[in-house]
């Protein structure tokens, strides 16, 4: 987290904004989606930390793995100690910029369509991503949302024979958070 | 012929015991219990934190996906949505308070007018890990009042 934080502060560059053009929370909502020919499934997260810096675009979040919530205790299990491998990569992170940010007014609400663009780390491999989504700008808050897919495949991440057509190749990623002003 | 017969009809018995057997309690075992489960650790919310900000967590132990029990001085609550998060800051970082952040069950939601931030409470909860600012507890019971 220390590094994540650090480049926030790089991608932010300290001397031209306030605290009031940070917003963040610490319980953001992760959801992933897997559509499998046999099942499908999916699991939540709602302890979410996500930063946006307002003035220069940089977007950070990062997601403790253990975190993650199935309906099937099983599951849940095999995604710990197989598949993400949680006690080795705890957490999840992406790192990046709001590539569109002359498009989106902060200061007045409304909602506003955005991409992102930045480097996703899951089960110890990153990788280049742009993501779109949206900023719904509040009086007091920016709630931030986006849905993309990844391949389970190039994060290292493989599926027993077992279990193929429970679980897709790709997965749906459902990005849901409420940032707060800094104070 | 009889024989054979008896000998298949336990085998499909057995086999059909054995698949609900697997269905109910391996396939569709329940989530752990956490409000009911014994602490795996029971220690202060200050010594937990520093094990983890400090990486000095005793041999032989492991806190990540254990049951902690913590006593300690909460700093704040927060609400979330529909989540009840209680809050023992140790710190402060560039993203605000650094501590343990323990999300209460929905079941106790009710008895959060009992915990007053600067006064000792004792919650127990499964420790998710550490996300490099605060240590994170989830499905918190409040174990005294």
């Amino acid at each position: 987290m220390k590094k994540l934080i650090l480049l926030f502060i790089i991608l932010t560059t300290a001397s031209q904004f306030t605290m009031a053009q940070r917003y963040l929370t610490k319980n953001g909502h992760i959801k992933f989606y897997s559509d499998g020919s046999l099942e499908k499934i999916e699991a939540h997260n709602n302890q979410v930390n996500a930063a946006l810096d307002t003035k220069t675009g940089g977007f950070v979040f990062k997601v403790l793995m253990k975190s993650f919530v199935f309906e099937k205790a099983l599951m849940q299990e095999h995604f710990n100690e197989n598949y993400v491998e949680s006690d080795k990569f705890p957490n999840a992170t992406f790192a990046g910029k709001v590539t569109n940010l002359q498009d989106i007014n902060f200061d007045k609400p409304g909602s506003y369509e955005a991409t992102v663009a930045g480097k996703l780390t899951i089960h110890g491999v990153t990788k280049d991503i742009t993501a779109q989504g949206s900023f719904d700008v509040k009086e007091d808050h920016v709630q931030g949302k986006s849905v993309f897919m990844i391949k389970l495949a190039d994060y290292d991440i493989s599926i027993p024979g077992a279990v193929t057509g429970k679980i897709a190749e790709e997965i749906e990623i459902t990005v849901d958070t409420k940032l707060e002003s800094l104070k | 012929m009889k024989k054979f017969k008896l000998w298949l009809l336990i085998l499909l018995a057995a086999g059909l015991l054995g698949g609900t057997y697997v269905w109910f309690f391996v396939y569709n075992k329940p989530h752990r219990n956490i409000e009911t489960a014994s602490p795996d650790y029971i220690l202060t919310a200050e010594s937990f934190y520093t094990h983890y900000s400090n990486k000095s967590t005793p041999e032989g132990e492991n806190y990540d996906g254990a049951v902690l029990q913590i006593s300690g001085i909460p700093t704040s609550i927060e609400t979330v949505d529909s989540l009840r998060i209680v809050v023992f800051a140790f710190t402060e970082g560039v993203f605000g308070d650094e501590g343990i952040r323990c999300t209460l069950l929905p079941s106790h939601h009710q008895y959060l007018k009992s915990i007053v931030p600067g006064r000792p409470v004792t919650l127990k909860g499964l420790c998710s890990g550490y996300n490099g600012t605060d240590v994170i507890l989830e499905q918190c019971s409040i174990i005294n009042e």
